[in-house]
């Protein structure tokens, strides 16, 4: 019962985190589609733009193992 | 790393201007800048005579000619050898011999795709109808006169069909059928005599006839398929045919036109150039820079053909020149590629950091870690030397090439973690080196491991633009960096005793490190610093956190495998079994060419070049003759 609720726990916290993440990236993918339609050349900055909410998954992950792993559900 | 450039001046007499500008074209090897950028050279802009602009405009719409003849042409000569002489005339003519060839070609061509799009919705239509068709619609007395309706009106059917009944007397069978999703057609058979009326009928209403283009409209709605399908069988040949004459020009000519179109642009550029010049009564005067050491081999190829004309000199770079200084990167041939992948973000200063050395150090490195699998890394190999065979230049060749590289790293971490498509290589007893990824005992190993990489990369980001800082003699950024970097070795010393590398006495060492660091970063930015101090070194340390991507993509590409290889040995039969974890496997090949490219871009991006990168450089272009550049 406990290690299921620490899996749980854990697939909340990366499951909420990638949807936060995926949420921003489509904003900002779709922003970014129509700004590469008309100047390619700032393909650099927009790679960096819809790269940056990764961050919120990457933690989202993090948190998810430490969960597992110091909870003993690992 | 960059190439030192050097500041030069030329000073000419104005007679020699045009044959000057042509000889610097053809050593290629000046970066010309406009003469009002330098604000210590008082000399006015040389002025453009109205001759000159009308000649560029011939020029332009010559060019535009020769490129639309050349798009049409298709294929692309890339290395084409200056001719001897070129007589514009000859252009000319040349294009008037050709033009009205390509003209008649593409019209054809265009006629003949347009009927085969058109041809397969008349050839339904009729396959549709002719088999409700009754036989009286052979008769010799009979005509047949077709309608398409937009299923959203079929109450205008019911008005026409009672309307032509009343006019035909009660003689006209009706036949309807639906076409497709949207359309129902109505075939009416009339008396021939009463054809005129129905037609003037239905001229009166907004309907769309039934009609077939007139060179397949043969009588009877049979010999009419038979022809239109006889018509779509001898449309590819056609095509192809008109194809053929198009290959056939574009051996003749496209060689020719390309010559052509370099010679046109040279001369084009010949002119445009001359808006950067200045000039005073009788000189000329040109600012420019070339490669450090270029100005002697310049000044001898120039003076070989004007003599004493011209005088070439260095001029100093000042503070305020520095911002104009072009780059022109010149690292070794394995580090090229990623120079590509620099650009994308930005072209890097000239009084700054070229990164691609490190890039090319570190990001193969990455995206090794996160594949690490010998058979994927064996793959992508092949696969990315099989299209470097293939991929002539351009941006996708060093991409390829970063895949390739990236690829004998996943190898070499394959063997360090002991996976050949996944987890199958311990069933061929390889063992890892370090550790097992997908063991759940060494993910926190993986997790440290890809932390204390991402620690040693951000320092040394915060350390080289420390060092940026201090020659830029710039208070703040010393203290910004200085600030982060020593509150990260803090940070660093309180994890140490965490995980018990250090002992515990170790612990208020680090704390005082850490808060000493912040201090002096928030101190950089005065009175806010007291609250965006704190929230800075928070993003230092979510930058590190960004780093687990490493692990993170590493295990998903891992357990991917067991799901390929646990699917496939399931199945119960060898072959199914095979396929199934074929598909996977590819599957997880193409997410893992894709996917750690684009993290291991983004950690550099993100993290590592803020730290010490200043972008917003210029492009060293040299004024040079088109074939120069492709010879």
């Amino acid at each position: 019962m406990e290690a299921g609720l620490i899996a749980i726990g854990a697939a909340i916290a990366v499951g909420l985190a990638a949807l936060g993440t995926g949420l921003a990236q489509s904003r900002i993918g779709a922003a970014a589609a129509g700004i590469l339609g008309e100047r390619p050349e700032l393909l650099g900055p927009v790679i960096l733009l819809i790269a940056i909410p990764e961050t919120i998954i990457i933690l989202g992950f993090a948190t998810a193992a430490m969960i597992l792993l110091l909870s003993g559900g690992g | 790393m960059k190439r030192p450039m050097t500041c030069i001046e030329i000073i000419g007499l104005k007679s020699h201007l045009h044959q000057t500008v042509a000889l610097l074209q053809q050593v290629g090897c000046v970066h010309i800048e406009s003469i009002n950028a330098f604000s210590d050279v008082t000399v006015r802009p040389l002025a453009i005579d109205a001759s000159i602009l009308r000649r560029q405009e011939e020029l332009s719409l010559l060019i535009a000619e020769l490129e639309g003849e050349l798009s049409l042409l298709g294929g692309a000569t890339q290395h084409v050898l200056p001719p001897s002489a070129i007589d514009e005339r000859d252009i000319r003519s040349g294009l008037a011999t050709l033009s009205p060839q390509i003209v008649a070609l593409t019209t054809q061509r265009e006629a003949l795709k347009a009927e085969q799009e058109s041809l397969p919705r008349y050839e339904a239509t009729l396959l549709k109808l002719l088999p409700s068709l009754p036989q009286t619609a052979y008769q010799e007395e009979k005509s047949v006169i077709g309608l398409l309706i937009s299923r959203s009106h079929l109450e205008a059917l019911e008005v026409i069909q009672q309307e032509v009944t009343q006019l035909t007397d009660g003689g006209t069978e009706f036949v309807e059928r639906n076409v497709d999703d949207t359309t129902r057609a109505l075939l009416m058979i009339v008396p021939t005599d009463c054809t005129p009326r129905i037609e003037l009928l239905l001229g009166k209403k907004d309907v769309t006839r039934l009609r077939l283009p007139q060179q397949i409209e043969k009588g009877s709605l049979d010999a009419t398929l038979t022809a239109l399908q006889a018509r779509m069988r001898e449309l590819p040949q056609k095509m192809a045919a008109i194809d053929q004459q198009m290959v056939h020009l574009g051996g003749l000519w496209r060689e020719r036109l390309t010559i052509w179109c370099h010679y046109l642009h040279d001369q084009f550029d010949a002119y445009a150039v001359l808006t950067n010049f200045g000039e005073t009564e009788h000189t000329f005067v040109v600012m420019g820079w070339v490669p450090r050491g270029g100005c002697e081999a310049l000044k001898t190829q120039l003076q070989q053909v004007l003599g004493n004309q011209l005088v070439i000199s260095e001029k100093p770079i000042t503070a305020e020149t520095q911002a104009l200084v072009p780059v022109a990167l010149h690292n070794p041939a394995i580090v090229q590629p990623f120079e590509s992948l620099v650009k994308i973000q930005s072209i890097p200063r000239s009084d700054g950091i070229d990164p691609t050395t490190l890039m090319a150090l570190f990001m193969p490195i990455f995206f090794g870690m996160m594949l690490g699998d010998i058979a994927y890394g064996l793959i992508l190999l092949g696969l990315t030397l099989w299209l470097l065979r293939r991929v002539g230049s351009g941006t996708l060749r060093d991409v390829l090439k970063v895949l390739a590289i990236g690829s004998v790293w996943s190898i070499a971490f394959g063997f360090l973690f002991g996976e050949l498509f996944g987890t199958l290589g311990e069933a061929i007893g390889l063992h890892p080196i370090l550790f097992d990824r997908a063991d759940g005992d060494h993910i926190m190993s993986l997790m440290m491991l890809t932390l204390a990489i991402g620690a040693g990369h951000l320092s040394l980001g915060l350390l080289l633009g420390l060092i940026e800082a201090i020659k830029a003699k710039s208070r703040s950024h010393i203290m910004e960096r200085g600030g982060m970097l020593i509150g990260l070795m803090g940070v660093f010393l309180m994890v140490a005793v965490l995980v018990e590398l250090l002992p515990t006495g170790f612990m208020t060492p680090g704390m005082a490190v850490l808060i000493l660091g912040i201090v002096i970063l928030s101190t950089s930015m005065g009175w806010i610093g007291i609250l965006m101090g704190t929230i800075e070194f928070m993003g230092v340390i979510s930058n590190l956190l960004s780093y687990l991507r490493i692990a993170a993509i590493g295990l998903a590409s891992v357990f991917l495998a067991k799901v390929a290889n646990d699917l496939g040995g399931i199945a119960g039969n060898i072959i199914v079994g095979f396929v199934i974890a074929a598909l996977f496997h590819a599957l997880n090949i193409a997410l893992g060419a894709f996917s750690p490219t684009i993290q291991s871009l983004r950690l550099h991006y993100v993290e590592f070049f803020p730290k010490f990168y200043q972008g917003g450089g210029r492009l060293y272009t040299p004024f040079r003759s088109r074939f120069t550049s492709t010879a």
